[in-house]
């Protein structure tokens, strides 16, 4: 029988068609991981095809899941919490299968605007910013603007954490904007912003071109905050648990990897070459050095640590959105921080003998609404 | 091409699309294309009243030319500023559309479903790039409310807790009830033709409280 004579083939058919996982990121250092993931083969020694993809905007990776074009995402912390709420009109269900790095933001402020604070040691401190805003509003000065790279991004509440907790209003005082990693040093120089907060190596090329100078990194704020995800689109996660647990054992494995100094210098070449090639090696490793310009080593980029999602984590940022009043008030918990899931972390955690990391640090406690 | 076309339900048809010309914003990086796509989109019906690339204050442009709608490439690099002028609401938010070179038509369907608003420039009918506007405008319209609405929340509770620390701050300082002291509050704004809200706040202010 013709079925009977095709039936030697058939093991082989059993196996799962390989599908290339589609994996978008921005060019960013806190890339690293997925980026070093492929350039080591490292997708490949776990049975997976990647197509990683260097994408120009968040909004763009956002859309790109929201709409089946990526089946994966290195994306801002924030980010999924927004989608679940479907925030300015955008709806997904993401899986965040694991964290991508600690720390690696910096607020950088205009080289005038540095001088006009005076002479200070970073980390600079809140209280000293809002009296330099309050001295100007006093002389009749234009309100001050700063720029982050994206409304739902841990830059974005993190630097209105620090100015509220200097006993600014953001949305009052300030006028805060939103501009690409990439055009924030020529922003700077050109006179349009006052400052940013935005991932490396970006804060370091301020410096290093001489138009910005770091204030603080967001470790200061949040010692070792969660930054960026690895979010899946929830039915591909569901659909093929068994791709997204090897793709999330890869990351863990290139994070072992970035974690050894022996491997820095290849991290740094790895990351000029595939995602800043307009930039010096120095400026590109002052993040894994802990902010090189003069900031203290109290917070440097770390990623084999920041690898488990963790939930309770997540909370601090959607305690954010309400209180900025940026979601809507009937939003649960539990349905805003469902995509934090750990299975996938454990599983593919297992399979690498990864311990759990301790619990880096706890968020910073909650200001009082009037502050 | 007789393909499936999501931008065309019924709903969208119904919408009298010559009654009135659409003011858009065109944001493209790439100068040739941004050629082509204003082409189509004068053909739809549209008045392409900027074509900008690279620009460095979107939100002056937006105000300058009194664009209705923006028009951007699913990959241009504006697109974060787009999103945060539409997140921070009093920046001059406007619906944002989006347009890729090429898709297939099951993503484009799947990206209407999500709320993204886009449309495909390769092969597409100019009739078919306004309804795609429509729909975004509808869109951008009702979140707008939702928006408000949820200002409009915040600014009430935020009343009630003025009111709330300014009667306390009576019953504190001249030992009053809290009945008593919602009257007394009441009475001064009513005295004063202002809202309870405001005398909370002017009577924290004087008494140092705020």
């Amino acid at each position: 029988m013709p079925l009977d004579s095709d039936s030697p083939v058939r093991p082989a058919l059993k196996r799962p068609v390989l599908r290339t996982l589609r994996i978008g990121c921005v060019p960013l250092t806190d890339a690293a991981p997925l980026l070093v993931a492929e350039e080591l083969g490292l997708f490949d020694s776990v049975g997976l095809r990647v197509a990683l993809s260097l994408e120009a905007s968040w909004a763009a990776i956002r859309d790109k899941l929201a709409f089946g074009a990526l089946d994966a995402a290195h994306l801002l912390g924030p980010l999924p919490l927004a989608l679940a709420a479907g925030l300015d009109g955008v709806k997904a269900k993401l899986t965040v299968a694991a964290g991508i790095g600690a720390n690696g933001n910096t607020i950088t402020l205009s080289r005038p605007l540095a001088e006009a604070l005076g002479r200070f040691t970073p980390p600079l401190a809140a209280s000293a910013f809002a009296a330099l805003v309050r001295r100007r509003d006093g002389a009749g000065e234009r309100p001050l603007t700063l720029a982050v790279v994206f409304p739902y991004s841990s830059h974005n509440y993190l630097l209105r954490y620090w100015l509220a907790s200097g006993g600014l209003d953001p949305d009052r005082d300030l006028r805060l904007v939103t501009v690409p990693p990439p055009m924030v040093a020529q922003r700077l120089q050109d006179g349009l912003i006052d400052g940013f907060c935005a991932g490396e190596p970006w804060g370091s090329q301020a410096a290093a071109l001489g138009v910005g100078t770091i204030a603080l990194s967001s470790g200061d704020i949040w010692p070792n905050h969660p930054e960026k995800v690895l979010a899946f689109d929830a039915a591909y996660a569901a659909q093929d648990p068994e791709s997204a647990i090897a793709c999330t054992a890869a990351l863990i494995a290139a994070t072992r990897w970035l974690e050894e100094p022996a491997n820095q210098a290849e991290a740094v070449r790895i990351l000029q070459r595939r995602a800043f090639p307009g930039l010096a090696a120095p400026t590109i490793a002052a993040a894994f050095d802990g902010m090189a310009q003069g900031l203290p080593q109290a917070a440097p980029l770390r990623f084999r640590t920041a690898t488990l999602p963790r939930r309770e984590q997540a909370a601090w940022f959607l305690r954010q959105m309400r209180r900025w009043g940026h979601v809507p008030a009937g939003l649960s918990d539990s349905a805003a921080l469902a995509p934090w899931r750990q299975d996938i972390w454990r599983a593919a955690a297992a399979r690498l003998r990864e311990p759990e990391p301790p619990i880096a640090s706890q968020p910073p406690a909650d200001l009082p609404e009037t502050a | 091409m007789p393909r499936h076309d999501p931008c065309l339900s019924n709903d969208v048809l119904s919408v009298d699309r010559r009654a009135t010309t659409l003011r858009v914003l065109l944001v493209d990086s790439d100068r040739e294309r941004a050629a082509a796509v204003e082409q189509g989109l004068v053909t739809a019906g549209c008045t392409v009243v900027a074509v900008a690339a690279g620009i460095d204050d979107l939100v002056q442009r937006v105000r300058d030319t009194g664009a209705e709608v923006i028009v951007c490439g699913l990959d241009d690099p504006s697109r974060d500023e787009l999103e945060g002028m539409r997140a921070l609401h009093r920046d001059e938010p406007r619906p944002v559309v989006l347009f890729a070179e090429k898709a297939e038509p099951e993503q484009i369907e799947a990206a209407l479903e999500a709320g993204v608003a886009a449309y495909v420039v390769e092969g597409m009918a100019p009739a078919r790039v306004r309804p795609v506007m429509e729909v975004a405008i509808r869109r951008f319209r009702a979140h707008q409310k939702l928006q408000q609405e949820l200002a409009a929340a915040r600014s009430d509770l935020e009343e009630r807790k003025l009111v709330d620390r300014a009667k306390a701050l009576l019953m504190r300082r001249d030992r009053l009830s809290e009945p008593e002291a919602y009257r007394r509050l009441r009475r001064m704004a009513m005295d004063r033709g202002k809202r309870l809200a405001a005398i909370a706040a002017s009577l924290l202010q004087e008494n140092g409280a705020d």
